[in-house]
């Protein structure tokens, strides 16, 4: 069992924030990339055929006209088994989403949306350069659900300066969204933002701050009903990602488009060319992992989650590590047979407890 | 033969051109091929070029002619730094003469006093020679007066010279025939030479520098060290031309050196007098003294498992340097390292930086500290120069410091704030004397302790750099001084101890706190950083625990990305050490001594 991820890379227009492999293209550009994409999804050999979970994701996959992120999913189904309770995720800007477009998809086969609504104050919204407003954000999951869809998600984003996280989650949880991801901001290299920081442009909230407003957004979607099943994911019961919840497990999935990520579930990574260029080249990356890093993997993954890891999966014997008995003895860590889990009120500081327990 | 030789050093403060003189002298009495010249060939270790400091003396014969006579002149290099004062003194009981250099843009410093002193000491004809007068801020005629009225020679006949572009070097060959003299010595007395320096050489095991007063020297030669007591068979003799020249024999009042198969520097003292084992003097030379470190510090492998090539490192530096000093040390916080005794901070930093430059290992070297002794309530008398083997405080009788005289040259301007830093550490206040109307002198003693924590920042800055400031050592003196420790999380971290004197106990606990929680990184659980005398906490700050350290989102599976940050954090913290379940960064146990730079 396998998922497929597909990346679509095109935008409106760039966000603030935003240091993906995103890009605003004319149609024709488009449509040349679209050929190749469906291109490489045919000519694919990978050996495991059978597709539980398949994922379009950009960018701004419902920027481009629904024929052609259509044409790809038939193109998967032509090539791939997919079975018939899989997953199937569009992400959508919740501006360039008309209920037509939201019928293609359910028709298509689509049966999850992910909003980008990020937030719900329209000037953050303005300022992030996102092209939606609050009424845009509520209108484009009513129409979703008029479409058809249950499995609405929505992502929101942690950190913005004025923080209103909290009210944002409410509301969208009295709309009817079944998962929520709540991303903290992260300022990244070469973005806008991270200029208007530097400049002293934009003040954002302090650490501190947004871990303490982190923690109670943990609490209020827990009562109500949405479980946190990875350190930014909350799902009503029935709702998890199934493709995301592949990453951290370490199941194979296969990536195509620009720079598309892909694992075979044992010890090979390989990536598509992030530049178009070396895309339409067909470039990848290759990367064999070590048994070392194969195990950083999955203490990395699988404490991001409540997936938890094996710890028999490893390749030494992480009993020997003196920090894991003192994380358990401290309930940072929590032991349930061969499975060891992150406790987590402890998400917020994964990496250093993933540290701690690498040799 | 005898009457042809002239044995000469050159003093000087430090960058008053020394170097260059030298480099000039071989150069015109054809010593070395101009294109062979590398410049300031003396100085012949990396590090010292760098810095532009001599650490270690190079010899050299040069020869030269003046009305048709040929002379012998025998140069020996002097380190001008105050942590090798007695290889200096040495250095210079091997001449007869010395040329005192004095930067005419500058005139007389500290150094220049402190050398000028010393050679005064050792009898020597001193010849003043104003360097750099190609510098348009040069002041030759005031400098000339600085000279007589502050060293007291007379300068009217000093050579004003250029040693850069090479203006008058033949009036300074000239003056080094004409006003040194000629050794004395008796050829046909038991030999009894100078051990002024060595070097470890991987063919002929340890070479000795020497210097022949009486009788002479060959291969074959039976010899015994007079101080150290050991016997030899001389192997070789030879000159420095500077490359080493094999020679027959080494006789009165020649300079050269001479190996007889010695498997360690550490059987051959600077100062000892070599004389033969058939024939033997009955007198050693004067001035024999065996050098002891002054500073201390530990120095571990910042990774812990590399002990053993720090060990290496450490055998492998003692062969060339006999002064440095190491025994192992076990650390709580650090692991297993060393205790190093190092002649002063310079010697120190030169030692500290070889490690990690020639061996290629990066080392964590904890506060310097000097040699105190301790008179206990038992009456036994112990040396502590690691903070954390203090006895306890009721144990102790008395504890008494190292001390120096320092001699502080500055324009008068910064008197009040040279007399004000001085006060501040400690300083017990001698002499103040107005030189001319640009130039005062100030004399305090002081306490070692105070002088390698941060004077020599502060002094620069207090005075825009313009004063100079050399020291002597001077004895012990009883003070009330502590042991401040730190405590991390309720534990004491024996690499922070420090010994410090009761009254800035409570300023530096407090500092020092506020420091470490700058540099301690946020843990998963608070941590109280605590500045301790004894049980009594002095000073506490409070790392609060970590509250964010979470990748970004995984998008798209991209796993790579995340992997690749987490495995760089995972580097970074193997700089990291632990202590109980703190882990601190190696930079921790040195910023401790830098208080003042974020203020």
């Amino acid at each position: 069992m396998i998922g497929i991820y597909v990346h679509i890379p095109f935008c409106e227009s760039k966000c603030v924030y935003c240091a993906f492999a995103s890009f605003v293209k004319d149609e024709s550009f488009q449509s040349d990339y679209f050929e190749f994409l469906n291109k490489e999804i045919r000519t694919c050999k990978f050996e495991d055929r059978q597709v539980s979970s398949i994922y379009f994701g950009g960018g701004t996959p419902s920027c481009v006209k629904p024929e052609k992120i259509v044409e790809v999913l038939t193109t998967i189904k032509n090539n791939f088994k997919v079975s018939e309770n899989a997953e199937i995720t569009i992400e959508c800007n919740p501006c360039s989403t008309s209920l037509e477009k939201l019928e293609a998809y359910h028709s298509a086969g689509f049966n999850r949306i992910s909003f980008g609504v990020q937030s719900l104050d329209s000037k953050m919204l303005k300022f992030l350069g996102r092209r939606h407003d609050k009424a845009q954000a509520l209108d484009a999951i009513k129409k979703a659900k008029a479409a058809g869809f249950e499995n609405i998600s929505a992502d929101l984003l942690l950190g913005l300066p004025k923080e209103r996280v909290l009210k944002d989650a409410k509301c969208l949880m009295r709309q009817g969204v079944k998962h929520i991801s709540a991303y903290m901001l992260q300022l990244e290299e070469g973005t806008k933002l991270k200029s208007l920081v530097e400049g002293g442009e934009v003040e954002l909230p302090s650490e501190d701050k947004v871990v303490k407003t982190y923690q109670k957004l943990c609490k209020l979607l827990q009562k109500n009903g949405f479980a946190q099943y990875e350190i930014s994911n909350f799902a009503q019961n029935g709702f998890k990602s199934q493709h995301n919840y592949a990453y951290w497990t370490g199941r194979a999935y296969l990536g195509f488009g620009l720079g598309a990520h892909s694992f075979d579930g044992a010890f090979v990574r390989w990536a598509n060319a992030d530049n178009f260029e070396d895309y339409f080249l067909g470039k990848q990356n290759k990367e064999c992992l070590s048994p070392a890093q194969r195990d950083e993997e999955i203490v990395m993954l699988g404490l991001r989650c409540d997936a938890g890891f094996d710890k028999t999966k490893l390749s030494f014997d992480i009993e020997k590590v003196p920090a894991f008995k003192q994380l358990l003895a401290n309930n940072i860590l929590i032991q349930k047979g061969n499975k060891v889990f992150l406790n987590p009120t402890y998400y917020n500081i994964s990496n250093s407890v993933i540290i701690k327990l690498l040799p | 033969m005898k009457k042809n030789i002239r044995n000469f050093c050159i003093i000087a403060h430090i960058d008053h051109g020394k170097s260059t003189l030298a480099d000039r002298l071989m150069e015109q009495t054809g010593s070395v091929a101009k294109r062979d010249m590398q410049s300031q060939l003396l100085d012949s270790m990396e590090l010292e070029r760098e810095k532009g400091i001599t650490i270690k003396l190079t010899p050299t014969r040069m020869k030269y002619e003046q009305s048709g006579e040929e002379f012998v002149l025998n140069l020996i290099d002097t380190p001008g730094h105050v942590d090798f004062t007695y290889e200096v003194s040495r250095s210079l009981a091997a001449c007869e003469g010395a040329i005192l250099i004095v930067d005419a843009s500058q005139g007389v410093e500290a150094q220049t006093l402190a050398n000028a002193y010393m050679a005064i000491d050792a009898n020597l004809e001193i010849l003043p020679v104003i360097n750099k007068i190609d510098l348009p801020s040069a002041q030759i005629e005031k400098c000339k007066q600085e000279i007589e009225d502050v060293i007291g020679i007379p300068a009217d006949h000093a050579p004003c010279i250029s040693a850069k572009d090479g203006t008058n070097i033949s009036e300074v060959l000239e003056k080094i025939v004409t006003e040194f003299p000629a050794p004395k010595g008796d050829e046909n007395a038991p030999l009894k030479a100078l051990v002024f320096d060595s070097f470890y050489d991987n063919f002929k095991g340890a070479i000795c520098l020497i210097r022949i007063f009486d009788g002479s020297v060959k291969v074959g030669d039976k010899i015994d060290f007079m101080q150290a007591g050991k016997r030899f068979e001389v192997t070789e003799v030879g000159v420095f031309t500077p490359k080493m020249e094999m020679a027959e024999s080494l006789s009165a009042g020649e300079v050269g050196y001479l190996a007889a198969s010695i498997k360690s520097l550490s059987d051959v003292h600077v100062g000892d007098t070599i004389t033969l084992v058939d024939n033997p003097t009955l007198d050693p030379l004067p001035g024999y003294k065996l050098v002891q470190p002054v500073v201390y510090c530990g120095v571990f492998a910042v990774d812990g498992s590399r002990y053993n090539d720090l060990k290496e490192a450490l055998l492998k530096l003692k062969l060339n340097d006999a002064s440095l000093q190491f025994t192992p040390e076990n650390s709580t916080a650090l692991g297993f390292g060393f205790r190093c005794g190092f002649l002063g901070l310079l010697h120190l930093e030169i030692i500290t930086e070889r490690i990690e430059r020639e061996f290629n290992l990066e080392i964590i070297t904890t506060a310097p500290s000097v040699s105190y002794k301790v008179i206990k309530t038992n009456g036994e008398e112990v040396e502590i120069s690691n903070p954390s083997n203090l006895p306890n405080p009721v144990e102790i009788a008395q504890i008494l410091e190292p001390m120096v005289v320092a001699s502080l040259f500055s324009p008068p301007e910064y008197v009040g704030a040279i007399m004000e830093l001085c006060q501040e550490k400690r300083g017990i206040y001698k002499n103040l004397v107005y030189l001319d109307k640009s130039r005062v002198r100030i004399d305090y003693r002081l306490p070692l302790g105070e002088i390698i924590y941060d004077f020599f920042d502060k002094l620069k800055s207090a005075t825009k750099g313009f004063a100079s400031f050399d020291y002597q050592m001077d004895g012990m003196l009883e003070s009330k001084l502590v042991k401040l420790d730190i405590l991390l999380k309720g534990e004491r971290c024996d690499a922070l101890s420090l010994i410090v004197h009761e009254s800035s106990a409570y300023a530096r606990g407090r500092a020092i706190v506020e420091k470490l929680k700058k540099i301690i990184p946020r843990q998963l659980f608070e941590v109280p950083i605590q500045a301790a005398i004894g049980n009594k906490i002095i000073a506490r700050e409070t790392i609060s625990a970590l509250r964010k350290d979470v990748l970004a989102k995984c998008y798209g599976g991209d796993v790579t990305r995340k992997r690749k940050l987490l495995e760089k954090q995972k580097e970074g913290k193997k700089r990291m050490r632990q202590i109980g379940s703190v882990e601190i960064p190696s930079e921790a146990f040195l910023s401790i001594l830098k208080l003042d730079e974020d203020k």
